[in-house]
Order: C-alpha cells, then structure tokens, then sequence
C-alpha cells in the first residue's frame, strides 16, 4: 500500500468536489465515484492496519508552516480508523439515497463531498492546528446544506448551529494557544504535535493546576457542545428538524462522533493530569443524557425531531462509557460511537422517506403504512428495533459493554437510573413504530407506494452492516480494545496508588 | 524606491497615449513594480539623503498597496472604460500609490509626513470621482477629517523635533530614551490622536462608514483595503522605533482603543442593511485587530522585553493587514458589482443588502467570490485573513493579555452574524430579477484576490517569514 493512503483519501473527494461542482447534471455520478474510492482506500487500510499495537500507523509528516510549528501531520489508531471507515461508508450510502436530488445537485452532492473531507480531515490529524482547520471546514458544508435545502425555518437553525458550534470551537481554539504556549520542544522550539503536548500535560513543572484547569475545561466545552451533552444539546434539534435528509444523516451519523472523537483523543489522555475526580462529572453529563434524552424524544409529535433528541440520549452512552473507567465501557463508548452513526442513519433515511411520499412527519398524522410500503416497513422497522438495542445487531453490544463496564465502577442507583432510561427509550420507539406503520391504514395513504430503489438500497445496505456487526463486533472492537488500554491505565495506577 | 521610479514613468507615459490604453498602462506598471517589491534586494541602505530607506518592511507594505492598486485598476478598466475622466482616475490612484510607497519607506518624520499628504490629497479627489451628492459628501467628510488629523499629527512631529532636534525617527528614538517630560506626553498624544485617525480607531473612526459609503465603491475598495494600511505603516514606524521608549504610557491608551474598537465596530456593523456601510464598519472592527501589536508589544515591557512575544504580534498584524486587504478590496469589488447590476435595473440604493438575494444564481462568480471574502474575513480557515487573526490572538495570549484574546475571539465569532446574513441572502433567498452579465473587468479583480487569499491560506510559510523580517525591522 503507498505511503500517503490518508492524504490520498482525504484528495479524492475534494478534487470530486469541484469536479461535481462544475458538472451540473452529472454531478452525482462525480459525487459516487469521489466518495467510493476513498471508502476502498479505507478498507484497504482497515486490512493493513497491525491490530496488536495501539502505535499511530500510516503516519505522514510535512512542514506547513514552521514559522509557527504547524505541521501537516495525519495518521490513525483504534480511536481514529473506525470512525474513518464509518465516515467513508455513510457518504457512499448518503449519495446513493440523494440519487433523486434535484435542486441545484452539483451543489449539493460538492457538499455532500466537502463534508467528507472535513470529518475525514478531523479523524486523522495529529497536528492540533490542523485538527483545529478540519474542525472548521466541516462547519460550511453543513451551514449550506442546512440553510438552501432546509425546512421552513432553515435561516435560523443554520445561523444557530454555525454560531453556536463556532464559538465553542473557538473556546477550544484557545485553549489549544494555551497549550502550544506553555510547551517548548528539547530543541527550545514551538510545536502544535497533538501526542508531544498532550504528552506534556503530564509535567507540573510545565503546567500550574489552575492553568491545566482552563485549558481542559476549554477542549471539553468544544467537544460537549459538538456531541451534544446536555445541557450543550439545543443546536441539535433545530438543526436536525430543518436540514434535508442528508444533512441530517451526515449530521447525526458524523459530526457528532467528532464530538465523542476529541474525547477519546484529547480529553482522556489529558483528564489524569488535570484531576481524575473530573471522570465522575463527565459520567454525570453522561447519565443526565441518556435519562433526559429519552425523555425529550418520547414527548415529541415530529418523528425528525423524535429520532434527534434519540440521537442525544444515545451519544450520552459514549460519555458514559469514557466515565465508567473500564476498557470494555471505554471499548463500548468507541464502538457506540459506531454503531450509533450507521443505526442513526437509517433512522433518518426512514424520517425523511415518510416525509417526501406521505407528505408529513407528524407522529399522530400517519397510520398504518406497512400495508402499502412493506419493504420500506420492514427495513425501518429494523432500524427501530436496532435503536432501542435489540440483541444481534450493533447497537445492543454497544450498549451492553457500556453498562457492563460501568456495573463494575458505578454506584447501583446510577444503574437503575440509566435503566429507567432504556424503559423510556423501548416506549418511544414501538409508540411511534406502533403508530406509523401498523393499525388500519387511514384512507388518505391508499395510493403510496414503496419509495425509489436508490433509498431501500442504501438503507438495506445499512441493516446488513448494523446485524453483521452485530453479530461480529469482534471485527472492528478489538482494534478499539487495543486504543482503549493506554486510557483506562493511568487511572487504574492511580486507583491502585490510592489518588482515587 | 525603484519601484517608484517605475511608476513615475508610467506616469508620464500615461499623459502621452490614447484614453483607454491608460488602464492597461496603469497595469503594466504596477506589475512590474509588484514584481520589482517582491524580487528587488530587501536591504539597500538610506537613500535620498538619509530620508528613505528600503528594508524588509517596506517592501511588505509596497506588496501590499501595489497589489491593491493592481485589483482597483482592474476594475477600473471595467468601471471607467471608454469616460473622458480616465486619465485623472489611473493618475490620482497611481500618485496616491506612490505616496503611500514614500510613507513605508520614510525613515525621517518630515518624509513620512509628505507621503501622507500626497496619498492623502490624491485620496480625497478620488473620493469625489464620479461628482454625485452623495460623493462630494464622503470627500468632504473625508477631506476635514484627514486634515485635522495631518495637522495633529505633524503637530506631534513639531514637539518631536523641538525637543530632540532632529527629524531622523532612528534619532529620535534615541533620543526619547533619555529624556521624558510632560513635552513628550503631550506629542505623544498629538502622534496617537493623528494616527487614530489615520487608522480609524473608535472614538476617531466617524469619518470612516460615511466615506466609504459615500465614495464610488472601487475607491472605497482602494481606501479600505490600501490607504488605511499606510496609516498603520506610519504609526508602526513612529510609535514602535520613536517612541518604544514610552511604551508604558501608550499601552494602556491602546488597550482602551483596541477594546472598544472591536466591540463596537462588530456591535454597529451587525445593525447595517447597507452591505457597503457593513463592511465599512467591519474595516473598522479590523483596524481593533490590527492594532492589538500595540498593546501586546506594550505588554511585555512587564519584566523584560521578550523580544520574541513582540515579533510575534507584529508579525501577526502583518499578515492581518495583508489578508485584509485582499479580502476587503475584493469584497468591495463585489459590492461594485451589484451596485453596477442595481444601477442597470434603474432601482435605488444600489447597496442594499435586499440586492443580495439570490445573487448565486444571478451573479454566480460574484457571489461565489463574496463568500470566500466574507468566509476569510470572519476568520475561517484555510483562507487569508485566518493566519493573521490566529497570529495575533495567540500574541495576545502569549503577552499574558488573555482578555484581550478572549474579547477579540468572541468580536470574531460576533462578526460571523453580519457576514453570514449576506451569505445566507446571496445563496438561500430567491434571486429578484435576472441572470446578468458580468463585467469582465471586475470579474478578472476579484479572482486576482481570491487566488490570492487562496495561496495565503494555502501555504503562509512565504508570507509569514516576510512578515516576521519585516517586524524585525520595527524592533531594532
């Protein structure tokens, strides 16, 4: 394989960006072949990568500006290349389902690509700085998307998101100068190298506990905001209610996960240097989301906004997990993290189908729909059950090594707590699945039909991932195990020292 | 100097030849001079009788202003193409050049001041270009203002040169080192008032949104983006090498300027539906940014002068001033294109942001060249303005000045509302008329600065050595 696989990747779809660009009509065929080489270089990495070392592998280096210390480097390890693989394979499946897209298509499938490129770009950098330029770039496409293709209130809600991301990265961003100013290589020079200066952290004699203390609080407002977390969490639904289908597919399934992303990356390797306490208030964020996401979704009549505040509830188990402090709940965190970005989308997709042939989102308006949409029920119908952690498909192993790590750190309330959650989340689903598809099918919806084959595609296609992993979840969990153990350690040593 | 050389024979060329070759003459010139700034040897000595001199600074201004006069020629060839007037147009932008040129290079007071008068002179007849009310108005304006701020200044310079008997800025910093008196202060305030103005800083910036609305739009590309970066040039010179010494006293009267600056150019800028008023007030937002290098190199006097912190926030308002001024000049050619479009439809208030709507389907290469204008300047990467603002803000951190840093990242993220306003009528309203025609000369303009806020972004590493060579230059 050559050296510069991630660099290669993260071209392709920017040169299909503007190639899609300037095609007009033919823009989704650009749109198909950038995102489909990109997802067979990943996989192709995903079968070189040496699973028994959680070392950066097919790292690459360049100066970019040395004037400052930035540099362009890009690798990955168990935290990165899962999230890589999901990124590549859900732009595969978010073109294939905005086949039909007619509005200004060479826009939107340039988008769709652009978006690519930014997650791609967040996964793989190990220079802060240029962590920090992908964390930016993801934000236009998104914007776009949102605010042409959007809903009635599509101004709003991509102002909203585009500012309130913004200033919380920009909080970050300052805490990252914080850090890059604190720290001087042997050499005596600056450096913005993620692993040297979250390294550093570990040095008191570098950073005084107050200093640690702003800079941490800082990097854990940006990737709370992003997850979201409550209270972080009121971007979400505005911005998932009225983005097109595919905005909120690329939203929920990866924008989010750079969220959960930086805490694996940057906060945890961080977290024992600051102050390990800090773990139980992550897992408080962690509960308090899971409970009161459940709860927001199962008062919702909007089947979008229903299967957001899902999405909120469900990213409260990889706050959980990295709370819990065992490598199978940190192990579960990662892999949630995955299974929650193909299980979202099908959600999604299942939203947006409803709302383009019955014309309506709204919960209580529809009835009785399998009677003529069996293959779209069915596949929706798996995407449901996937969500509420049925056993076999992805979603369950996540969750289940999640609560099984945290039953070994965790007081039992908590536990009970979160289970009340899952009560709710199982009520929410088959409530709404209940009314949607099953019952006497109102007269209105006689004349509906299965929706196109590019849509029951991508969706199947989503299904035999979420039951393949599943039942294989050892296929990708156990580079994630790997990433995990150089987490978890320092605070078992510290556990056994007797800090905790 | 050379470079002025160049221009002044274009100049006279220019008197000779046939009315609508003088563009393209114009154009030629600056070329060459911008090629000259750029390869010429960095580091000759004084010339002129000790008045000029050309070093690493220098000639990052002269790129700068060449390379903004070259985008508004451009334009002209489209906006003044086949009037009578022409000749005066190229003749007035290109001494204003040449003034401006002088000033970067002045190292004696009384040269630094002629370059002023002469840009400044040639700027208040361009302000009046196209003889409609609402011009004469922005050129009067413009005109008392900058000539109260002169006499202030070179009422500063006099007290100077009473008091140290001599006009050479490196003497003068000699001298200031010795002796400090009430006299000093009193210059010292004439000095800052004076490049207050210049520089449009609050409370001294209310000339600036009523001439930049009021001037022809590609004069006020020419204001915004160059003239107003001499006045940074000038009081780099001044305050940083003649008067380092009281820098006690000038930090905390910047520090207040800076602050309220920022804040109240974004505030204002946000309530604007003039696209052309808002992006006046956002030049005035910047010109806050810009000058955080004066607090933050005032800042480090606290416990020795680290040298490295003060390069840094210079350097780091170099590269503002440099992304700012592509950005701006091809914003505001942007704007020229709409008013151009509004005219032609025979409608008012050619610079309403209600113009705007659709404008990416209307006008897709404007509109598509706006929106990396506006991305760059509130500041997103990779493009220009993003490498000066992070220069400067991790300055301000570096200075210890962290709610300085603090206060400038959320003015930027509060500047993201005004620009995303026009972004979201350009590409998410429904356009209100037809598709047009766009001119080519502005068209050529605005993609000669956005390759160039592309290649900044892209890869600063040139520009940003430039830019700490030239900083070192202040700090000698």
């Amino acid at each position: 394989m050559m050296d510069n696989a991630i660099s290669l990747m993260i071209a392709v779809p920017l040169l299909a960006a503007i190639v899609a660009f300037f095609f007009g009509r033919g823009a989704k065929y650009a749109a198909l072949i950038g995102s489909l080489i990109p997802l067979v270089i990943s996989l192709q990495i995903f079968r070189e990568f040496d699973r028994t070392t959680n070392a950066m592998q097919f790292v690459e280096s360049y100066d970019w500006v040395p004037a400052i210390g930035v540099k362009y480097t890009v690798g990955v390890d168990g935290i990165g290349l899962p999230l890589i693989l999901l990124t590549t394979i859900v732009t595969v499946l978010v073109v294939v389902y905005s086949w039909g897209e007619t509005k200004r298509s060479n826009q939107f499938f340039a988008l769709l690509l652009l978006n690519e490129v930014g997650v791609l770009g967040v996964f793989a950098a190990l220079d802060f700085f240029l962590f920090y330029i992908f964390w930016e770039v993801v934000l236009i496409p998104m914007f776009f998307l949102v605010g042409v293709w959007g809903g009635p209130r599509k101004d709003y809600a991509a102002v909203k998101f585009f500012i309130y991301t913004h200033v919380a990265s920009l909080i970050m961003l300052l805490s990252i100068f914080a850090l890059y100013f604190s720290y001087r290589t042997p050499e005596g020079l600056r450096t913005f190298d993620m692993m040297t200066l979250l390294a550093a952290t570990g040095d008191s004699t570098i950073f005084s506990p107050m200093a640690l203390n702003l800079i941490f609080f800082g990097l854990l407002l940006g990737f709370l905001v992003k997850m979201p977390a409550v209270p972080f969490h009121t971007w979400l639904p505005d911005a998932h209610v009225e983005a097109p289908t595919a905005g909120s597919v690329l939203l929920a399934a990866l924008l989010l996960k750079m969220g959960g992303y930086g805490l694996f990356r940057i906060i945890m390797p961080i977290l024992p240097n600051v102050s390990p306490n800090y773990i139980t208030l992550m897992a408080v964020i962690g509960v308090v989301s899971i409970v009161y996401g459940a709860f927001l979704a199962l008062s919702q009549k909007d089947l979008k906004k229903m299967v957001a505040y899902s999405s909120v509830s469900h990213m409260g188990y990889v706050l959980l997990g990295a709370g819990a402090l065992s490598i199978l709940s940190v192990q579960g965190a990662m892999f949630q993290q995955f299974s929650h970005g193909l299980i979202t989308c099908v959600l999604f997709m299942s939203a947006g189908t409803i709302q383009h042939i019955a014309g309506t989102r709204i919960i209580s308006e529809l009835g009785g729909l399998a009677d003529r949409m069996p293959q779209f029920s069915v596949l929706m119908l798996a995407g449901f059950m996937a969500s509420l952690g049925l056993p076999g498909m992805c979603g369950f192993v996540a969750e289940v090594s999640v609560l099984a790590g945290a039953y070994e750190n965790l007081p039992v309330y908590v536990l009970i707590t979160i289970f009340g959650g899952i009560v709710v989340t199982a009520g929410y689903h088959l409530w709404a699945m209940q009314k949607v598809m099953f019952g006497p099918i109102l007269k209105k919806y006689l004349d509906l039909k299965d929706p196109h084959s590019y849509e029951i595609l991508s969706m199947g296609i989503l299904i035999l991932l979420i039951i393949y992993f599943g039942v294989q979840p050892a296929t990708i969990t156990d580079i994630m195990g790997v990433a995990a153990e150089p987490l978890v350690n320092p605070f078992l040593t510290l556990a056994q020292t007797g800090v905790i | 100097m050379l470079t002025g050389l160049v221009m002044v024979m274009v100049l006279l060329g220019l008197r000779l030849k046939n009315k609508n070759i003088q563009g393209y003459l114009a154009l030629a010139g600056l070329a060459a001079a911008l090629l000259l700034a750029i390869g010429a040897d960095r580091t000759t000595g004084p010339i002129f009788f000790g008045t000029v001199e050309v070093d690493p600074l220098s000639q990052f201004f002269k790129v700068v202003f060449i390379s903004v006069s070259l985008i508004v020629v451009l334009a002209g060839l489209s906006r003044y193409k086949d009037s009578p007037a022409q000749d005066e147009f190229y003749i007035l932008l290109l001494l204003a050049t040449i003034g401006m040129m002088v000033v970067s290079s002045a190292v004696d007071l009384l040269t630094l001041w002629v370059g002023f008068e002469l840009a400044s002179l040639s700027t208040y007849a361009m302000a009046a270009f196209d003889r409609e009310r609402k011009n004469l108005e922005a050129a009067m304006k413009y005109f008392i203002f900058g000539s109260v701020s002169s006499a202030t200044m070179l009422f500063g310079f006099s007290l100077l040169y009473g008091l140290t008997g001599t006009t050479k800025i490196a003497e003068v910093a000699a001298a200031s080192m010795e002796m400090m008196g009430p006299a000093t202060l009193v210059a010292l305030l004439f000095v800052v008032a004076g490049f207050g103005f210049k520089m449009a800083l609050v409370p001294f910036h209310m000339w600036a949104p009523d001439t930049y609305e009021g001037s022809p739009t590609i004069v006020t590309a020419f204001l915004a983006a160059g003239s107003k970066k001499m006045g940074f040039v000038a009081a780099f010179k001044v305050i940083f090498i003649a008067l380092l010494a009281l820098r006690m006293e000038w930090f905390m009267a910047f520090a207040v300027l800076v602050a309220l600056t920022m804040t109240l150019g974004n505030i204002v800028a946000i309530w604007q539906n003039s696209v052309k008023r808002m992006l006046a007030y956002s030049s005035v937002a910047y010109a806050g940014y810009i000058a955080i290098a004066f607090v933050v190199v005032g800042a480090v006097n606290n416990g020795g002068f680290d040298i490295d912190v003060a390069l840094g926030g210079i350097a780091g308002s170099l590269m503002l001033i440099l992304g700012h001024a592509f950005s701006k000049a091809g914003a505001f050619i942007a704007v020229a294109v709409v008013g151009y479009m509004v005219l032609r439809e025979g409608k008012e208030n050619s610079d309403d942001i209600e113009h705007y709507a659709g404008l990416g389907r209307r006008a897709p290469i404007t509109a598509f060249c706006m929106l990396i204008f506006l991305f760059s300047l509130s500041g997103i990467p990779p493009m220009a303005v993003f490498w000066g603002k992070l220069m400067v803000f991790m300055s301000a951190i570096h200075a210890g000045l962290v709610w300085l840093a603090v206060l400038a990242v959320l003015n930027s993220a509060l500047s993201l509302a005004y620009y995303l306003r026009v972004i979201m009528y350009m590409y998410m309203k429904e356009p209100a008329g037809e598709k047009i025609l766009e001119p080519r000369g502005y068209v050529l303009a605005m993609v000669v600065a956005l390759v160039a806020v592309f290649y900044i972004g892209l890869f600063p590493q040139a520009f940003v050595d430039f830019a700490y060579s030239a900083a070192a230059v202040l700090l000698h």
